[in-house]
């Protein structure tokens, strides 16, 4: 059976910590290459929030697998995930043959995302205020 | 005296001066749809966390079809919002 290009995005209970979390990731890492995938890179994004809870969770740790495997090995490494408890969620996408890797993201601090939402908000007011004044 | 209309297409008719909108995607075509680029995704969102149609940003029908796929799991992956209303 022809194998394919997969990429896996893990998400991880806060609860593990760092450590764990990075061990939880070296064990999926050995699962998928036990089922015969070829891992070509893993992204640990870190602790980020999440958009909405998970699991009465706000944050998770995010890592990416990309890896060569058959659709069947597939299957089992993604039965072994659900498997996880600490694994709140993951998804799993076919990249395209000639599609280039992933690119290293670096981790978004949530902080300067609500700054730039206030600013916003702040200049409609001012934008409304000068209306009524003219 | 009124001149007849011959054949032939119409004159594509404008409502209002609007400026004729691109699709994104294919004006900038190193912009890559990714569910992962939860930034570029966003901008393709209204503020409840909707996507909104291709009608208004222009963009076309193809990378609209992706866009929406790449919304969709990114949904499910936290990084995008269901809605923003009752998080």
């Amino acid at each position: 059976m022809a194998d394919r290009r997969y990429e896996t995005l893990v998400l991880i209970h806060p609860e593990q910590g760092e450590p764990g979390s990075k061990e939880l990731a070296t064990r999926i890492r050995t699962l998928i290459e036990e089922q015969g995938g070829n891992v070509s890179q893993v992204q640990e994004w870190g602790v980020r929030d999440l958009a909405y809870l998970v699991a009465k969770q706000r944050r998770a740790f995010y890592v990416l697998f990309e890896y060569r495997t058959t659709p069947k090995a597939l299957q089992e490494i993604e039965r072994n995930l659900t498997l996880m408890d600490p694994v709140l969620r993951f998804i799993s996408v076919r990249q395209a043959e000639n599609a280039p890797p992933a690119a290293l993201r670096p981790v978004r601090r949530p902080e300067r995302d609500e700054a730039e939402v206030e600013e916003e908000s702040g200049e409609d007011v001012d934008l409304m205020g000068n209306g009524e004044m003219t | 005296m009124p001149r007849e209309r011959s054949g032939g297409p119409r004159p594509p008719r404008r409502r209002g001066m609007g400026r004729r909108k691109v699709c994104r995607f294919c004006a900038d075509k190193t912009m890559m749809i990714d569910y992962k680029d939860s930034r570029t995704l966003g901008t393709f969102l209204s503020e409840r966390g909707k996507i909104i149609p291709a009608r208004i940003t222009g963009t076309c029908a193809g990378h609209q079809r992706r866009l929406t796929i790449a919304v969709k799991q990114a949904r499910t992956v936290a990084l995008l919002p269901y809605t923003t209303v009752y998080p």
